[in-house]
């Protein structure tokens, strides 16, 4: 059989590679960052961005648990009712709860679905900002290391020429 | 053996998910054992409103134990705590709470196990998300298989789901993803096996002038199930305009029962609920199964796209569709709208290509998922359940 054993990773291969080419075209087409026309720089963006929204867990990113200590950077999505009135509080909660909120429940809804979807751009922005933090250590020790390669390899020269000088 | 299968909801006529799965497990395993599935007396799985009568009935081989559900689910109280479990914010006591909630709350099933629970060789929990196995698969731990169908959702990552995890004797799964899932949270070597669900070969005639009044389009590809923006039918749509706003001539049609707006669109056709036939017509006469859903711990609509050797577009985000796919080299996935046109373009444009998908998908269920197949690995697993015996000897560990 002519097309037997298709192998899904490959034909997927070229439609992912054929969609981030049309993309980066369409990006440089409409004023997008100019190292955008350098191919291979759109290539290395599009991954750690994508490693960062299709990889990472959200609810397990380093930048949330700096911000914990004194910034509530969380939307609240639920509502929660309360009063600090002892006596009348508890006609105003029952008020609240009974007539007010039934009525603008539609408007509640809407907004908790956007704080929803809000919450979890944050989360992404999160991912985002850690993955090219992590990209940056990465390519930092990697440079670190390289370089003391490099030392390594030129101390003998110049102790070479030292001897070569010395003699 | 006397085997009890432990179910939140259960009917011939409740579709789909768990329920589902459960009844067919509970069927075949009946053909060997004495089978008593306890349930409740619930059927809406949104209020758990009680439906059917309280007591012991027969369903096929099957007895059948109901027991009351004691309270309807309150939603808003219920989604407002859940907004606080989900987000890591909540202490024990309301994790514990956020299991009460969803329910179903029914106290006399808990009883039941309670008293009646070692009287049974093996007790299976289906779905660890709902009252019933939450509360009741601690009381009978020493004889309990688990089936978790468990997605990677929010409540996966509940803290306290690690002790609930430890409890089990074994696990059943239903694909590789979810075993990796729940392994992570669970003590290793406990007996566990990944089962899919069985099928049977799809009968090889359609009567396919049940499409006849519906005046589909051809050609058109089709999604199958609840059409709910939890089930990714809101961004399936979203990608969908998109792709016809590019010229392409192909009707999405949905079949299922909405809880969502579908948009009026001359190229979006939505069926409502269909029964079997059509059912089964629109998977033979379709050209691609298009599956949105971002958690899944096993989609029986693509085990049956598959069964009658049709091409799948799966929701690439969902680990356990991607990953069902690039086993079964039966289709492809999409992460965004223009991966999305690309790849249905790539289905509809090669016909011969997108055919050997189909085949390759059947040939995957031929491999997996025939019911011999599945059986004997249960089988095996209640085994090495035994709870005289501790721990396992068996070759299908963690």
């Amino acid at each position: 059989m002519a097309d037997s054993n298709i192998r899904v990773d490959a034909v997927m291969g070229e439609i992912e590679r054929d969609v981030r080419a049309r993309l980066r075209r369409h990006l440089v087409k409409k004023g997008g960052a100019a190292d955008y026309q350098d191919e291979a720089i759109f290539d290395a963006v599009h991954a750690v961005l994508a490693r960062a929204v299709d990889g990472r867990n959200l609810d397990a990113t380093l930048l949330p648990e700096l911000l914990d200590s004194d910034v509530e950077w969380r939307l609240e999505t639920h509502l929660k009712l309360s009063t600090h009135r002892p006596a009348v509080g508890r006609f105003i909660l029952f008020a609240k709860r009974r007539l007010l909120l039934p009525i603008t429940r539609w408007l509640f809804e809407y907004s908790q679905e956007n704080f929803r979807r809000q919450d979890h751009l944050n989360r992404v922005l999160f991912a985002c900002i850690e993955e090219l933090a992590l990209e940056n250590a990465r390519l930092r020790r990697a440079l670190t290391g390289s370089s003391r390669a490099t030392a390594h390899h030129e101390e003998p020269k110049k102790h070479e020429g030292h001897e070569e000088t010395s003699y | 053996m006397k085997l009890a299968c432990v179910i939140h909801r259960f009917g011939a006529d409740i579709a789909g998910g768990s329920e589902g799965h459960c009844r067919l497990v509970a069927e075949h395993l009946a053909a060997e054992h004495d089978v008593t599935v306890v349930t409740t007396c619930a059927k809406d799985h949104i209020t758990w409103r009680n439906h059917y009568p309280a007591g012991e009935t027969r369903l096929g081989p099957l007895r059948v134990l109901r027991f009351p559900v004691a309270r309807e689910r309150h939603l808003h109280r219920f989604m407002d705590l859940s907004d606080l479990v989900f987000a890591d914010r909540a202490s024990a006591e309301e994790q514990e709470l956020w299991f009460h909630e969803n329910g179903p709350d029914a106290p006399d099933l808990i009883e039941h196990l309670r008293l009646h629970g070692s009287e049974y060789d093996r007790v299976l929990f289906w779905s660890y998300r709902y009252f019933d196995t939450y509360f009741g698969l601690p009381l009978v731990a020493d004889r309990a298989v688990l089936v978790p169908t468990a997605e990677e959702d929010p409540l996966i990552h509940v803290d306290d789901l690690r002790r609930f995890f430890a409890l089990p004797k074994g696990f059943l799964f239903l694909t590789a993803e979810e075993q990796t899932l729940v392994a992570a949270r669970a003590p290793s070597g406990r007996p566990s096996a990944v089962i899919g669900c069985g099928l049977d070969p799809a009968p090889s005639a359609t009567d396919l002038a049940r499409l006849d009044d519906l005046q589909l389009a051809d050609p058109f590809v089709l999604y199958l199930g609840r059409i709910d923006p939890n089930k990714g039918c809101g961004a399936l749509i979203r990608h969908f305009l998109r792709y016809a706003d590019l010229g392409r001539r192909v009707q999405l049609v949905m079949a299922g029962p909405a809880s969502m707006t579908i948009p009026d669109h001359p190229l979006v056709r939505s069926l409502g609920f269909v029964d079997d036939a059509v059912r089964d017509a629109l998977l033979t006469r379709a050209r691609v199964l298009v599956m949105p859903s971002p958690f899944e711990s096993l989609s029986m609509v693509l085990l049956e796209a598959w069964n009658r050797g049709l091409p799948a577009l799966v929701n690439a985000r969902c680990k356990v569709l991607r990953g069902q796919v690039e086993r079964a080299n039966g289709g492809l996935y999409y992460g965004n709208s223009a991966e999305f046109a690309s790849a249905l373009d790539y289905l509809l444009d090669h016909p011969d290509q997108a055919r050997q998908l189909g085949r390759q998908g059947l040939a995957y269920i031929d491999r997996e998922y025939r019911w011999p197949i599945v059986m004997e690995k249960v089988e095996r697993l209640l085994a090495a359940t035994d709870p005289t015996c501790s721990p396992p000897d068996v070759g299908v560990s963690f």
